[in-house]
């Protein structure tokens, strides 16, 4: 065997989604919560679209459509509604090892 | 994609069952993985083999992401424990397997892909390095897992 430990510990660079500095904001109760799926280099497209078809129940040709916005818009809003519900989806969504997120709508 | 269906090592029976097609040896090496991927699991979200398995969930809020990862990443872990043992159990079988079992496959491969993904610290325009590269076989086992990912998500879709 070439890689007897392949998942053996190495230095890893750290990254973030890029951050656009957005302090003291007011939280308004009443914005609907917004759900953003970001673009990485890891996640296979085929399999993007299957999990948001599969999470969400959206026609294959929906999916399809949001995934190449994550892949060529660098994210891609997949769902909203109440603080509750984002936090669900976004729970779901990184149980399948996507790299999604929640804001407030603005 | 130019894949052919009927090659495929995943295989959907028609019945709502699935067959895995992968030999001794194959099953053997990706148990092996599969071990390794749980006890860096154990070792608990902070370990930065885990970075992307364990994303900010609250975007430019610290206080309510930190307050989120409080009671969402011990489910989170759970979660993914279950889904390795599921693997474990039908990796040591040859028996046809139900499309949930079949889905927590899907997802410990595409576990197995971050960890390694993050590990080559892959990037969008990256080629696999030639053999004499010391990651030459990390490389390999990412491309191989990424082709079983890709039948599996195919006979889900079928």
């Amino acid at each position: 065997m070439p890689f007897t430990t392949p998942l053996g510990n190495q230095q890893i660079e750290t990254a973030e989604p890029s951050v656009d500095n957005q302090t003291d904001e007011v939280v308004d109760l009443q914005l609907p919560w917004i759900v953003l799926v970001w673009n990485d280099p890891i996640n296979l497209m085929s399999y993007v679209s299957f999990v948001l078809q599969k999470l969400f129940g959206y026609p294959k040709e929906k999916a399809d459509s949001l995934m190449m916005d994550v892949h060529e818009k660098g994210r891609a809003v997949v769902s909203n509604g109440p603080r509750e519900r984002a936090e669900l989806d976004v729970f779901r969504l990184h149980e399948h090892g996507l790299w999604a997120t929640m804001q407030q709508d603005t | 994609m130019r894949l052919r269906k009927q090659k495929g090592p995943i295989i959907a029976n028609g019945d709502g069952t699935f067959s895995i097609s992968l030999t001794t040896d194959e099953r053997a090496t990706l148990l092996g993985f599969v071990d390794q991927l749980a006890s860096i699991l154990e070792s608990g979200p902070d370990d930065a083999r885990l970075r992307r398995l364990y994303p900010t969930a609250y975007h430019n809020d610290p206080e309510h992401d930190a307050e989120y990862q409080g009671y969402m990443r011990d489910e989170l872990s759970q979660s993914r424990m279950a889904s390795i043992n599921v693997v474990k159990e039908l990796l040591a079988s040859e028996e046809s397997i139900s499309e949930a079992q079949l889905h927590a496959f899907m997802t410990v491969l595409n576990n197995l892909r971050l960890v390694l993904g993050t590990l080559l610290d892959v990037g969008e325009e990256d080629d696999e390095p030639d053999e004499d590269d010391p990651a030459f076989g990390q490389w390999q086992l990412y491309s191989y897992l990424g082709w079983l990912l890709e039948w599996t998500v195919s006979a889900l879709t079928e």
